[in-house]
């Protein structure tokens, strides 16, 4: 660590070495995320759907899975990676998201596969995402008081809990109208002028670009470093003046609202939701996303959800050995990248043997006398 | 407590001007009385809080900062009571405080550690963070510009966006300190802030410190090891043995006073004028001042090193 005698000294972390252009790391971040994801609408009009399926059709589905999990992950990210609560309630909210938009929205003179409530797409959306926040909130009160182990068996419990009233439907309340485990049709919301599988992309980009939005925002201020406190520093974060228990309610409340947005992308996309989805197998595809691409690292949800749904499309056939592989992923990832995918860069840019390469190659153009 | 009134009479300063007064404090673990009735009062300046492993001196820090209740007692901070306040209300009435092993987020930079000190401070919420408002924007900078001036007294600015994990241990030290710092407390509590910091760290930690003090009148409490380091430092002294306060008031009072240096050393030992200490029966070489034995470890490994034949003195 060498010293640098820049006056004045700047408040914020520069851009890394090579880049000339004079704006901290922050800006150049948020610079190119806003031009990644401005870049995404482009790519099923332009017809680059190809790595994920060799039908446009599929291809263009598949991108938007990516993006309703990675918004998931997204706010997953925020729970665990970032607050180190790991709460688990995430596969029952993102059902809560799924159905309730499908039975808010749906007409309520259809048949009993598809009847609701009449209620628009838009405004069913925020409703059911804020609800699911709330319920986010209440679960966290009590589970806040738990650690580790025990707090992950409470909010597994009540994720269950959630697909159970599912199942049951008229058991509980008449007016659930989830038609049980049977399963139930999801009303699609187009965007006038798109067609089906276009309208959905644009919708599940949007609800990504908001939960990565509001995410990079947060991360990179105030909300990211405290709750990186509540995670390590947890002991001694009273003395700061953070309330630990705020702050991990605060992620529960984001984390929920994320997986119910992204719940109801992935059903206008899959068009039929049937409890079996959302056991506890959704909780680990989300747990791999989130692991394999890097727990608490910014660009970890994208990138997990990216090889997660390729990893799917791939695997299509034989579902068997989706999870044969997404086991062997995790066990590598664990062994080789413990900080997932999203640290490859720089681990490799750290790496012995590139540093020394970087030497050569200097020494080499060096002409200096 | 009677024996500090036997001992140290007219010793103890004023109480008006004390920042934080503990009263009588009682403290027990289960059946394991930790601190039974101690009486202090912090004025602002630099007060030292001594004594041996284990005389309690973490958990008076405990009870202050919140995390251990106390049996009986009081503890007031500018005359408020302070234990009926919650842990981060206390904070925001001017407590600081540091732990003996750094505790910072090691994969974020000095900076963002250094800034978790301000949170309570911060008027502007998340939501206008959110919405990035330009007045939280303004805000955070401003905590960024008083962060980097209190790193830079540290010696530290030159590492704020590094990450602390790569820091050295006593680096990190120095960041707590100053994330201690710049949360504007009127009373810091510092526990152990020198322990595994190099003589240069201990220099600016110092320094530091001394500044801060005097431009904002802090009232700094420090529990140490270092002799040396807390008789220089601290013009107020207090003793803790076992639970109880044995000894109060000035540096050279303190370490001649017979009954420190009793719980320091065992029987055999006595105190000269200047503070220093000498066996009864064979007064020792000069460097061996009452330091030594906490910073090496036990006492026989010590003082047997020049004793030769005379080794276990003070039977």
């Amino acid at each position: 660590m060498e010293a640098s005698n820049t006056t004045p000294r700047s408040l914020y972390p520069p851009a890394p070495p090579g880049i000339t252009i004079n704006l901290s790391r922050e800006q150049l971040t948020t610079f190119g995320i806003f031009l990644f994801l401005g870049l995404l609408p482009w790519i099923p009009i332009l017809g680059w759907t190809d790595i994920f399926d060799s039908s446009n059709n599929f291809g263009r589905g598949n991108l938007a899975f990516v993006f309703a999990y990675g918004a998931a992950a997204v706010g997953f990210n925020l729970l665990v990676g970032y607050s180190g609560t790991l709460g688990l309630a995430v596969a029952g909210l993102f059902a809560l998201g799924a159905y309730g938009t499908a039975v808010l929205s749906a007409p309520s003179d259809a048949r009993e596969a598809l009847s609701g409530y009449d209620w628009p797409f838009f405004l069913a959306l925020p409703v059911v995402c804020i609800a699911a926040a709330i319920i986010g909130v209440l679960v966290g009160f009590p589970a806040a008081r738990l650690k580790g182990f025990f707090l992950a068996i409470a909010t597994l419990a009540l994720g269950e809990l959630i697909v159970t009233i599912i199942r049951l439907d008229d058991d509980v309340w008449s007016g659930l109208k989830t038609n049980g485990g049977t399963g139930k049709q999801v009303p699609q919301f187009l965007i006038p002028g798109l067609d089906r599988i276009l309208s959905v992309y644009m919708l599940s980009l949007g609800a990504l670009v908001l939960m990565m939005v509001a995410y990079m925002v947060l991360t990179n201020r105030r909300l990211g470093r405290t709750l990186k406190a509540v995670r390590d520093i947890d002991i001694a974060t009273g003395p700061l003046g953070i309330s630990s228990t705020y702050y991990k309610l605060v992620a529960f409340g984001l984390s929920a609202f994320a997986a119910a947005l992204a719940g109801a992308m992935w059903a206008q996309n899959s068009s039929f939701a049937n409890p079996q989805t959302f056991r506890t197998r959704l909780l680990v595809f989300l747990l791999v996303v989130l692991i394999v691409g890097g727990l608490g690292r910014k660009w970890g949800p994208l990138i997990g959800a990216v090889f997660f749904v390729f990893l799917r499309q791939k695997l299509q056939d034989t579902q068997k050995l989706l999870f044969l592989i997404l086991g062997i992923a995790l066990i590598l990832s664990v062994l080789v990248l413990p900080n997932g995918i999203a640290v490859l860069p720089k681990q490799i840019r750290d790496s012995r043997w590139v540093k020394d390469l970087q030497r050569r190659l200097e020494s080499l153009l060096d002409f200096s006398p | 407590m009677s024996v500090v009134e036997a001992s140290s009479p007219g010793a103890n300063p004023v109480d008006a001007v004390a920042s934080l007064a503990v009263d009588d404090l009682h403290v027990a673990f289960g059946g394991n009385r930790v601190l039974l009735g101690v009486d202090l009062q912090f004025a602002p300046g630099f007060n030292g809080l001594i004594g041996p492993n284990g005389a309690g001196k973490t958990t008076v820090f405990n009870v202050v900062s919140g995390y251990v209740r106390r049996s009986q007692g009081a503890v007031r901070l500018h005359g408020k009571d302070l234990l009926r306040m919650s842990r981060t209300r206390r904070v925001k009435a001017g407590i600081g405080r540091t732990f003996q092993a750094p505790r910072l987020i090691l994969d974020a930079t000095v900076m963002e550690n250094t800034l978790l000190g301000r949170h309570h401070l911060f008027r502007w919420g998340h939501f206008a963070e959110l919405l990035l408002l330009p007045q939280q924007r303004r805000e955070e900078t401003e905590a960024r510009q008083i962060c980097m001036d209190m790193l830079d007294r540290f010696g530290l600015a030159d590492f704020a966006h590094e990450e602390a994990g790569n820091l050295s241990l006593g680096s990190q030290k120095l960041v707590e300190v100053a994330r201690a710092l710049v949360a504007d407390p009127t009373v810091v509590l510092l526990d152990e802030p020198a322990a595994g910091l190099g003589a240069d760290d201990v220099t600016v930690l110092l320094r530091g410190l001394r500044e801060i003090q005097a431009e904002r009148d802090l009232c700094v409490i420090i529990i140490e090891h270092d002799l040396q380091l807390v008789t220089s430092l601290c013009p107020k002294i207090s003793v803790l043995h076992f639970g109880e306060i044995i000894s109060e008031g000035s540096p050279e009072h303190v370490t001649s006073d017979p009954a420190v240096i009793e719980a320091y050393l065992g029987h055999g030992f006595e105190a000269e004028e200047g503070g220093e200490i000498h066996e009864v029966e064979s007064p020792l070489s000069e460097h061996h001042h009452i330091d030594h034995v906490e910073e090496e470890g036990t006492l026989e490994e010590v003082w047997t090193e020049d004793d030769g034949p005379e080794k276990g003195g003070s039977s």
